[in-house]
């Protein structure tokens, strides 16, 4: 069989990278335009590759690279989402003084990393992926290359980036020791049980949460959120996340059958999760910079997604991971918008009277907001719904009231910014606001449909998501 | 025609319709959200018309598949919720007629909310369907919030933030037990479903309908609110702008009640028969507790408040007392409790456009000035103290009387709330509406005029009506009434008091005036 169908949207996606990098010594500077639009025709031309796979389980170089419909559906999730975040990025990227082209080729390479981390049942092709991601992600974070922040991010992002490539690979190597194969699907009860498998696994999981910043990993990820441009940082919240506990759910899931050691790796995992939703909630409250705060957020988030990792829930897991991203991409949208000339305005007070001023915007943002607490008739309300409900059903009616818990403090931050939109007057100078920005209108527009297209009418995406999930099992 | 439908879901066009209107023409904003409550009003009148009270099913029913796995669209009325809808949608033209001279500021996103409140509110008594009705039970406490936050008092932002957090914590319990509610039906039977009939017909442990129960029932309490889960309700009384504590006081404390009844009975009789005596005790407490007081309150708008907080209790121990006369008393209270709360603090309301102050101090002779206006306050007084011949009697001496044939104690405790409101209601108004004009500004007070009349006549029509001839209200409600007393009460071989005799100690309430 031909290696082509599997291969097509890797290849189409890394040529598009490599056309978009030599074509930016060719445009102006005031023509950078162009480099969004020719990533997006790559991405588009990816997007089409992709769909046509779905339902086929293609394959390559003997299974390094499979297409499940599970990848499939993650796959046309990272696309939106990268497609989002370049046209966030178009007029930001000018605004704040760094349009120099390589935003666009980084962000494609890094979703190229992302495409071989969740299309992929051999851990030394996800490794692979991982670390296409993260070298191009560290670049993205320092961008803005005047700004203190940005380049702290950077290197914070580095050097904690490398540390957890680290223990992965020590992982890896241990696991293979003792597993006797890289390949997830060989995976045997025999070969996980041995202690040198076991050490592995533990290493392994413990890059992975530094990766996707649980408790206790999460210090660097406030840092690097906050001092990363604001499109960058939409889209750290999204793809690595969405690749990231993807990666784990396929390397769990043998791991919760029968023969496997169960209850030790199940514990530890569950205390994570139960952790991380708390501290995260509990920290994000004492946050007087709404950027921050969602970075907080987002760890908070992680802890439910966690949720759907542990009780196999892979239906669950991806339909939370679309809504998370219409609901992310459009709070970090409006952020997006919010300051000009190298300054951005994300403390709580420049949201004083916003919702006065800018009533559309105001009112997308609180959407944004109240979708992500958590509040129905969005689609922040039902992933909840399912994640939590199935929870349930499988036993963990614990873990579940401590995620209310945390949903219930989350409330309260994510309303105070409401607050300050809709029931404060603005003291001082008004944070200037840049909203002639068709693309990121553009954005914010479809976040909003999707929010609500999930919250009311999902069922279509329910159907892909339950057959996509079936994919994996 | 899906009635009920069209009824729950055009205060939601007429909210989006809005949006797109230009928000500099006020009076076409302000027409356009009114028209749309009245005809939602309009609307909801068949529901009354063309209802069979002779049988305890719910009716004009819709029912269609909405995301699979037992969640579906599922919405009716029966003799519990009937008037709670119609209360809301009877109510709401009225809030809006009443807060047209009182908003000015942002007048789009205020009409806005409260058509999307009166969407929230309508769903949460016609779902039938467990997961629909958490749906629509959050949806409304959203535009509360912005409400009460953004055209309220000083202290808004403070008050906002506890009644969403109250609620919340609550709410967030009660999604949890659903959930548990839900699986347990699926190991039981092997199919999804949030239906209530289906879930109704499921026998849970023991053990579990206790923490079921207890979920359920904290939910409700707080929204009630039932002590001591009260002290969100003060705070938001007294920030929300006028039409924002109407619909408070009238619609969303019945969700509470309504809860109940609905839910948390039903659902776990087991349960809820072991914590009666707590949840009894807890009401009476509301009742005398609250009563106090109110008697204290230096503000006109927090007295009011408080005294919701004691009826709340009187209509609470009633649903406790689980007999025919108390079950039916409880709704018709709940009914008359919004009539004459709504319309106590409509006049607060009015009282407030003209001195711009609530506390009773600053009052005194205002009958003098505004002759008019202090005959429609008197009523409002009267009908919430339950003078005979207004609703209020009705309703308490219903409410009595099933609290007097569960327990004895429970009634004589609880006829303190007649004591009591009569105090602080006739003591306030003889405080700020009779004796010499102590204030020079009330000499510059204006009578009502047309619109303030036009929002106050409606409601003393209809707390006539039901005061002189209940039974237009009450038949509707006697096969429901009994159906769910049956069900409740059906493990514990209670002697059922039977609808008909109940219809006819009312109707004696309303002869003897």
């Amino acid at each position: 069989m031909s290696v082509f169908p599997a291969l097509g949207p890797l290849l189409a996606l890394t040529a598009g990278a490599l056309v978009v990098i030599l074509a930016d010594a060719f445009f102006k500077r005031d023509k950078k335009d162009h480099l969004a639009y020719l990533s997006l025709t790559a991405i588009l031309v990816t997007g089409w590759l992709a769909v046509r796979l779905w339902g086929r389980n293609a394959e390559a170089f003997g299974g390094m690279l499979r297409f499940d419909d599970a990848a499939v559906f993650l796959t046309v999730l990272l696309l939106v989402g990268t497609a989002f975040v370049i046209l966030l990025g178009m007029r930001y990227i000018v605004r704040q003084g760094m349009n120099d082209g390589e935003f666009y080729g980084l962000l494609l390479l890094a979703l190229a990393g992302l495409l071989i981390m969740v299309s992929s049942g051999n851990f030394v092709a996800i490794f692979l992926g991982l670390e296409v991601l993260s070298v191009s992600s560290y670049a993205l974070a320092g961008l803005k290359r005047g700004d203190e922040r940005s380049t702290e991010a950077a290197v914070k992002y580095f050097l904690i980036g490398s540390f957890a490539a680290a223990f992965i690979v020590m992982g890896l190597a241990l696991l293979f020791g003792g597993a006797g194969t890289l390949e997830l699907a060989e995976i045997t009860p025999a070969g996980a049980n041995s202690p040198l498998a076991l050490a592995g696994l533990a290493l392994v999981l413990g890059g992975f949460a530094f990766k996707l910043a649980l408790v206790p990993f999460q210090m660097w990820q406030p840092d690097v959120y906050e001092g990363a441009p604001t499109p960058v940082t939409a889209f750290f919240v999204v793809g690595p996340k969405a690749a990231g506990f993807a990666v784990l759910l396929r390397l769990l899931l043998p791991y919760w059958q029968s023969g496997f050691k169960r209850e030790a790796v199940f514990a530890v995992l569950w205390a994570v999760a139960a952790a991380t939703m708390l501290v995260a909630s509990l920290v994000a409250l004492r946050q007087r910079n709404v950027k921050r705060m969602l970075a907080y957020s987002s760890i908070a988030n992680a802890g439910t997604i966690l949720i759907a990792v542990l009780t196999s829930d892979a239906a669950g897991l991806l339909f939370y991971l679309a809504n998370y991203l219409f609901l992310s991409i459009g709070a970090f949208g409006v952020l997006a918008a919010l300051g000009r000339d190298g300054v951005e305005r994300t403390n709580l007070e420049d949201f004083a009277g916003l919702g006065a001023r800018f009533p559309w915007i105001g009112g997308l943002f609180a959407v944004f907001l109240l979708g992500l607490a958590g509040f129905p008739p969005t689609g922040g309300f039902l992933a909840k719904f399912y994640v939590f409900s199935t929870a349930v059903r499988e036993g963990h009616a614990v873990l579940v009231l401590i995620a209310v818990l945390s949903s219930l403090i989350s409330v309260y931050y994510y309303l105070r910014v409401v607050v300050f939109m809709y029931m404060r007057k603005p003291e001082g100078e008004e944070a200037a606001v840049d909203f002639e920005n068709p693309p990121l209108l553009l954005v914010l527009f479809l976040c909003l449909y999707g929010v609500f297209q999930l919250g009311l009418f999902p069922s279509n995406v329910l159907a892909l998501v339950r057959h996509a999930a079936e994919s994996l099992f | 025609m899906p009635i009920l439908s069209l009824v729950t879901f055009l205060p939601l066009a007429g909210a989006v319709l809005l949006l797109f209107l230009p928000r500099e023409n006020k009076g076409l904003l302000y027409g356009l959200a009114l028209a749309f409550a009245v005809g939602v009003f309009l609307l909801s009148l068949p529901l009354h018309l063309g209802f069979d009270g002779g049988t305890s099913d719910p009716q004009f029913i819709e029912r269609s598949n909405w995301l699979g796995l037992g969640i579906e669209y599922h919405v009716g009325v029966d003799g519990l919720s009937l008037y709670l809808v119609l209360l809301t949608t009877f109510l709401m033209p009225l809030a809006l007629l009443a807060s047209w001279s009182y908003i000015q500021d942002r007048l789009k996103e205020y009409l806005f909310f409260m058509l999307l409140l009166e969407t929230g509110m309508i769903g949460v008594f016609v779902s039938l369907n467990l997961f629909l009705f958490y749906v629509f039970w959050e949806a409304a406490l959203i535009p509360m919030y912005f409400l009460i936050g953004m055209w309220g008092g000083k202290r808004r932002v403070y008050a906002t933030t506890k009644f969403v957090l109250f609620t919340m914590a609550g709410s967030l319990l009660m999604l949890v037990a659903m959930f548990v509610l839900y699986a347990a039906f699926f190991q039981e039977t092997g199919t999804y479903s949030f239906a209530l009939a289906d879930l109704l017909s499921l026998t849970v442990a023991p053990k579990l309908q206790t923490w079921l129960f207890l979920a359920f029932a904290l939910a409700f309490a707080i929204k009630v609110p039932m002590f001591p889960f009260h002290t969100w309700l003060p705070d938001a009384h007294v920030e929300a702008p006028t039409a924002g504590s109407v619909i408070l006081a009238a619609v969303l404390l019945k969700m509470g009640a309504y809860g109940f009844l609905r839910f948390a009975f039903p659902l776990f009789p087991d349960a809820a028969a072991k914590f009666l005596p707590v949840l009894a005790v807890l009401a009476i407490i509301g009742i005398i507790y609250g009563g106090f007081m109110a008697l204290v309150q230096k503000d006109v708008k927090s007295l009011v408040a408080y005294s919701s907080v004691s009826h709340m209790g009187l209509i609470m121990l009633a649903l406790f007392a689980g007999n025919a006369a108390g079950v039916q008393g409880a709704v018709i209270q709940m009914v008359n409790h919004a009539l004459s709360t709504g319309m106590l603090f409509l006049c607060v309301g009015i009282l407030y456009e003209r001195a711009h102050t609530r506390l009773i101090k600053d009052f005194g002779g205002v009958s003098r000035q505004m002759p008019v206006f202090a005959a429609f306050f008197l009523i409002a007084v009267l009908s919430s103290l339950g003078l005979p011949g207004l609703n209020g009697f009705v309703g308490e001496i219903l409410c009595l009387y099933g609290a007097f044939a569960a327990h004895k104690l429970w009634a004589i405790l609880a006829v303190t709330t007649v004591i009591l409101a009569a105090g602080y209601l006739l003591w306030m108004f003889r405080r700020v509406m009779h004796g010499p004009i102590s204030n020079e500004k009330i000499r510059g007070f204006r009578d009502l005029d047309g619109r303030e009349i036009a929002v106050l006549i409606p409601i003393v029509i209809l707390m006539l009506w039901i005061g002189i001839h209940p039974s237009t209200f009450l038949r509707k409600m006697d096969a429901s009434v009994a159906q769910y007393v049956n069900r409740i009460k059906g493990r514990e071989k209670v002697f059922v008091v039977k609808p008909p005799a109940a219809r006819v100690a009312a109707e004696e309430g309303g002869g003897t005036k």
